[in-house]
């Protein structure tokens, strides 16, 4: 007796040393207000980390031994309120949303409240509105969720049918959400929703957005514009809002039908104007004519009318292919211009998408990129001269989101 | 203690009968039985310096004697032993032995003897053999049972009938095959799994790690479990029930009726149910606003579980053409609601899935069909069908409220999906004796898959259900060399092809070849070494390769996997002075596989899919410990270590050497253990009863769920100990048996995997009838 559990403890506690022995080096801290979310390129096992960091303009940050774990492989974030929202993307499943702020330059944990798992969130006012949108035709309907920034708990929730905005038979899919002055603009790509074709469409060559009264999230409208595709793509902000109140959308053009690419249409900008729910038909900016042949797949906007541009080359084009290379444009002048000092496009695995960050002075957009050979950095995208310039390395992971809270 | 003298019965004693006389060849057979009359498998007979072992029927034969005087000894374990001198006669003569047991010496069998199970340990491979015969009186299934074993961690998310994860030595899933008496398990459906058949159905559970011998025909990358259900008894009947904690009640029946002139009639019967409605510690959501309360400790309510299951056999057994000649059928159901996604805060009320198993079987079996040859076929086609149902449009919370999502939603996905995967299986062995020492076997094993399913819900899923085919052969072909309690070695092949349709376009077709050795040598009749290796190909699945339709994606591109799996083992067997007997058995194992398939995310992360990777190398040990005090005390210990490293150096897209290059596999457990202490108390009460007195402990290191190398503030999964007892009272020589366990006794909070906890403390009470006739 004696014997045995002597041995079974000996063997224990020398395993157990054996085990604590490999603990990693870890990576000093960069304590500031902007907050780094990074995913290991793993092919399993696969969680985000948040790490801090003084600025973007230069240092090094690392998950190697640093960062908050985030639990789930698939996490969304958004700033809003002085506070930082990490959203587990939960397959159908209702999941924990985190809030942090930062506290000395450190992330500070908030609270955890429920939500469902969504494919649409934006601020609107002083809320988080969250759309969990069917991709199923037996469920026509989306819920809404309305989140209070202050008490951290969802305010109100309900539906939406989204057979009703095109009226054809499929779903509107919203690509993503936005409040534009008092009401909630819905861009959407129709879906046939059904089973192995659940991302496909008969109608490729429409922009659709359906808009809605807040709070209560009636359907006033839908818009529509044959002149390009659908506004967006899955999980990506069309939309962008400038200073004076006009709204442009960008289409990526990349709408599937029977597993082939289909819009005929180019990738284009499309305005409406300040206080109306109207496309503007006098306007009209080619993409692809433009830059000769490049179309965009995010955006991110740096002020005076100028947004950052993720494009693809036609080569590249595709649903969820997304852009390596960099342009800007204005979108009163319908110019483009590809960025320069970028690292070489072979170099590049990707892009951040949708959670690239600028303060809208009208000059500087920051965006992630990840190189091939593991390392990241933050580039500073200067507009006014089309340029870019290396800032923070980030190791250990690939940069997708970059967030800033005072 | 008592020494019984043993006697021989000599039933009859034949005179030469041979046609023609040959000088000096003599032929000598008979039955080795214990008093009742039971048959002794395995009990040894030497004569001279020949030796046989006793077949299940308690059988020997010598065919080829030289000598008219023979030395004749006869052992078995428990028994007193048998020598005697005879004088033989020319040509064929029948000798009867019936042994007379050492009643006081069983007890230390359980370290010192040979058991079935233990004659399975001395096999080249390395095994663990199980002998589930001991666990009859628990309310354990068979997953329970592995659990204990060194190298295996069972990782369950919840109570009875809760998804199982089985890991041998960091292989999981559809990495391991299963086997019922040789019978690949891959098509007996949701109602026939290891975490829902109970121990009672098996005599014992093998466990190949690694290496898989090749009359196994199946391609398991990581290695391979054999449940033996085995015939130890032509006339029995062996009836339990069990009620305890959480509402849970089992019920096995088991019996068999042969009559003399051979017909025999099989029935294996079980049902499991249990509410399942165990303390959990949650963070609660409020439905209408989202906040939680944190730390509520509540019911599970939507966690019901059960099954049903009969296996009928009816054929003959012991004609010329055949030892065995069984048709039967499979039935089986079972109705499993979710209580929980993959984190304990998503819960569910209506969420539930149910399955069915219809399955005709035939089973044929025959020694020495020609002088040596061996024969062993087996077919089965399964009918049943499996069924997700998600129809309640609601959100359900922890205290049981719903509330209407207004939408035409289910909990999760609405769905009335069924399908049926119309499954079927032939395998046919041979094995053939060449001389003495020398025999070659031959393995085929053919399966085939066909899916069709549909959902009343959604009729229009109908224009894309495509016709999924696969066929499946494995060929394997060995040669083994044995000189008995000397060194023994097999070497095998193992051919597999693959056919897979995807409706009448997509096709593709995969062969692979593998190979391997094992071989044992004992330097001492107590001391064995064993060495094993071999290379292991797993063919994608059927799931694997067109999905389930409902959570996981079809990959049709996925390659097949493929593992380099060495063991060295060894085994001795000791004693400190007569009374302290010890076995102790250690092994070292390296695995290194190559396009591992895992799971990752799709597209729009709506569904998993199978992907390969480059793959996984580990090194790992494990160690058990048994020990025995004389008749009444017995104790053992395992403990395995293994270090499973990440050997993708480089990901999908990138040139540099990734962050998590041999990095520790995040969440498995790398180190854990099981100790038990019994204690068996003879003649109790009256003569013939016996009290058993157990313990056994649950140990669980914790370890990370993420890499571990990344991020300072991290998830982990805590340490596991949990403390079992376990209380048998048996009458009448174990024809009456009565038995009381404790499960998790000191209540901790346990998780096998990240926030899924699993029961509390529970009571369980097993009664159990057992009867036996020639």
């Amino acid at each position: 007796m004696n014997i045995k559990s002597n041995t079974l403890f000996l063997g224990i506690a020398t395993a157990t040393l054996l085990a604590s022995c490999n603990k990693s080096d870890r990576e000093p801290d960069n304590p500031g207000n902007f907050i780094i979310a990074v995913t290991p390129a793993a092919s399993t096992g696969v969680a985000d980390y948040l790490l801090t960091a003084s600025g973007l303009d230069t240092g090094r940050i690392s998950t190697t031994g640093q960062g908050v774990e985030q639990d789930g492989t698939y996490r969304y974030y958004v700033t809003h309120n002085n506070k930082f929202f990490s959203m587990l993307y939960g397959q159908g499943n209702p999941g924990a949303v985190t809030t942090y702020n930062i506290l000395d330059g450190r992330l500070n944990k908030l609270s955890n409240f429920q939500t469902e798992t969504v494919q649409a969130f934006a601020p609107v006012n002083n809320d988080l509105l969250l759309m969990k949108i069917s991709r199923n035709i037996t469920n026509p309907f989306a819920s809404w969720y309305r989140i209070n920034t202050n008490t951290l708990q969802i305010e109100s929730e309900g539906k939406v049918n989204t057979a009703a905005p095109s009226n054809n038979g499929e779903l509107a899919h919203f690509s993503w959400i936005k409040q534009v002055g008092n009401k909630v603009f819905a861009p959407y790509f129709s879906i046939k929703a059904c089973c192995s074709a659940s991302f496909e469409t008969a109608y490729p060559d429409s922009a659709w957005i359906a808009v809605y009264s807040y709070p209560d999230m009636q359907l006033e409208k839908v818009i529509k514009d044959n002149r390009t595709s659908y506004i967006g793509r899955y999980f990506v902000d069309g939309l962008g809002v400038v200073e004076n109140g006009d709204v442009y959308a960008f289409s990526a053009s990349v709408a599937v039908t029977d597993g082939k690419m289909s819009s005929t249409k180019p990738s284009a900008v499309v305005k409406i104007p300040a206080g109306t729910t109207e496309f503007d038909q006098s306007y009209f900016f080619n993409v692809e004519q433009a830059s000769d042949g490049y179309n965009i797949t995010d955006w991110l906007y740096v002020g005076h009318n100028k947004f950052v541009v993720l494009v693809t080359t036609k080569g590249e084009k595709g649903q969820y292919a997304a852009g390596k290379r960099l342009g800007v444009i204005n979108v009163v002048d319908k110019s483009f211009k590809l960025v320069t000092g970028m690292p070489d496009v072979d170099d590049i695995n990707s892009l951040t998408n949708m959670s690239n960050y600028s303060a809208e002075d009208g000059r500087y957009g920051y965006v992630g990129v990840n190189l091939k050979s593991g390392v990241g950095y933050v580039y500073k995208i200067d507009s006014d001269n089309a340029s870019a310039s290396q800032g923070l390395r980030v190791d250990g992971g690939t940069i997708t989101a970059i967030e800033h809270l005072d | 203690m008592q020494y019984i003298k043993f006697y021989v019965t000599v039933l009859s004693f034949c005179g030469a009968l041979c046609c023609h006389a040959q000088v000096d060849h003599f032929e000598l057979s008979g039955f080795v039985t214990d008093a009742g009359h039971q048959p002794l498998h395995g009990a040894t007979v030497k004569i001279n310096s020949l030796t046989a072992i006793a077949d299940a029927d308690g059988r020997y034969h010598f065919p080829d004697i030289r000598q008219r005087q023979v030395q004749v000894a006869v052992t078995a374990v428990g028994f007193e032993s048998y020598t005697g001198t005879r004088t033989l006669t020319q040509g064929a003569n029948t000798l009867n032995i019936m042994l007379n047991p050492q009643t006081n010496e069983l007890a230390t069998v359980e370290v010192m003897g040979l058991t079935k199970a233990q004659e399975v340990n001395r096999q080249a491979y390395n095994v663990t053999a199980i002998d589930a015969t001991k666990l009859y009186n628990s309310t354990m299934d068979i997953s329970g049972a592995l659990d204990r074993v060194a190298g295996i961690r069972v990782r369950e998310s919840g109570g009875v009938g809760s998804n199982f994860n089985l890991s041998l030595n960091g292989f999981t899933g559809n990495h391991i095959r299963y086997f019922i008496d040789g019978i690949p398990m891959d098509n007996f459906g949701s109602s026939f799994q290891i975490n829902n058949i109970p121990i009672n159905t098996a005599e014992r559970i093998e466990v190949y790690k690694g290496v898989v011998p090749m009359w196994l025909g199946s391609d398991a990358l990581g290695g391979a479990i054999n449940i033996v259900t085995g015939d130890r008894y032509r006339n029995f009947v062996d009836a339990s029930y069990s009620y305890g904690s959480f509402n849970t009640h089992r019920t096995v029946i088991n019996t068999a009726y042969t009559s003399e002139g051979g017909f025999t009639v099989r029935l294996n019967a079980y049902q499991n149910y249990s509410d399942n409605n165990y303390k959990v510690m949650v963070d609660a959501a409020d439905i209408n606003t989202g906040a939680y309360a944190p730390g509520t400790k509540i019911r599970r309510f939507h966690d019901t579980y059960h099954n049903e299951a009969l296996i009928t056999n009816v054929g003959v057994v012991d004609k010329s053409f055949a030892d065995q000649l069984l048709v039967g059928i499979t039935l089986g159901k079972n109705y499993k609601e979710i209580q929980t996604g993959a984190r304990m805060v998503s819960v569910f009320g209506g969420w539930h899935r149910r399955g069915t198993t219809i399955m005709p079987t035939l089973k044929y079996k025959k020694e020495n069909l020609i002088k040596g040859l061996d024969v062993i076929v087996n077919a089965n086609y399964n009918l049943g069908s499996e069924q997700n149902i998600d129809t309640v449009n609601a959100r359900f919370d922890w205290f049981g409220n719903s509330k209407p999502t207004g939408t035409n939603s289910g909990e999760r996905s609405r769905s009335l999906y069924k399908y049926r995967n119309n499954e079927g299986l032939s395998t046919a062995s041979f094995n053939y004796r060449i001389a003495n020492r020398h025999s070659l076997s031959l393995n085929n094993n053919f399966s085939t898959f066909r899916r069709e399913g549909s959902d009343e819900l959604n009729p229009t899923n109908a224009q894309y259900e495509r016709q999924k085919r696969t066929y499946k052969n494995v060929l394997g072909f060995g040669y083994n060399y044995d000189i008995e309690d000397l060194w023994s070695t097999t070497v095998f092949l193992k051919h597999i092809h693959q056919n897979n349709r995807d409706g009448a376009d997509a096709r593709n077709a995969m062969d692979k070849l593998g190979y391997g050795l094992a071989s044992a040598y004992y330097l001492t009749p107590r001391f064995q070494l064993k060495a094993s290796y071999e290379l292991t190909n797993r063919m994608p699945t059927a799931y694997e390769i067109f999905g389930d339709v409902e959570n996981q994606e079809g990959n049709f591109q996925l390659n097949p996997e493929r593992s380099n799996n060495v063991n060295l083992g060894a085994a001795y067997d000791f004693a400190l002075r007569e009374d302290h007997r010890f076995s102790l058995h250690t092994n070292l194992i390296y695995r290194r596989a190559y396009d591992y398939i895992y799971y990752r995310l799709n597209n729009n992360q709506s569904k998993t899919v199978a992907d390969n990777r480059d793959g996984v190398e580990t090194f790992g040990g494990d160690a058990e410990l048994r020990y025995s005090f004389k008749n009444w005390l017995m104790a053992g210990a395992t403990l395995t270590y293994q270090h499973i490293m990440n050997t993708q150096k480089y990901e999908e897209g990138y040139s540099g050497i990734s962050p998590v290059y041999r990095d520790q596999m995040p969440n498995i457990p790398y180190l854990f253990g099981n100790a038990d202490v019994a204690v068996v108390l003879q003649n109790v009460g009256r003569q013939g009863n016996t009290l058993n007195i157990g313990y056994n402990l649950l140990f669980v290191h914790d370890f990370y769920l993420y890499w571990p190398s990344r991020g300072g503030d991290k998830l982990d999964i805590p340490q596991q100990l949990s403390h079992d007892f376990n209380v048998v009272y048996s009458v009448q020589d174990g024809r009456y048996n009565i038995a009381l366990e404790a499960k998790n006794f000191t209540d901790t909070r346990m998780y096998d995997n990240f926030s899924l906890q699993k029961p509390s403390r529970g009571f369980y009470l097993n009664l159990r009838y057992f009867i036996n006739k020639k």
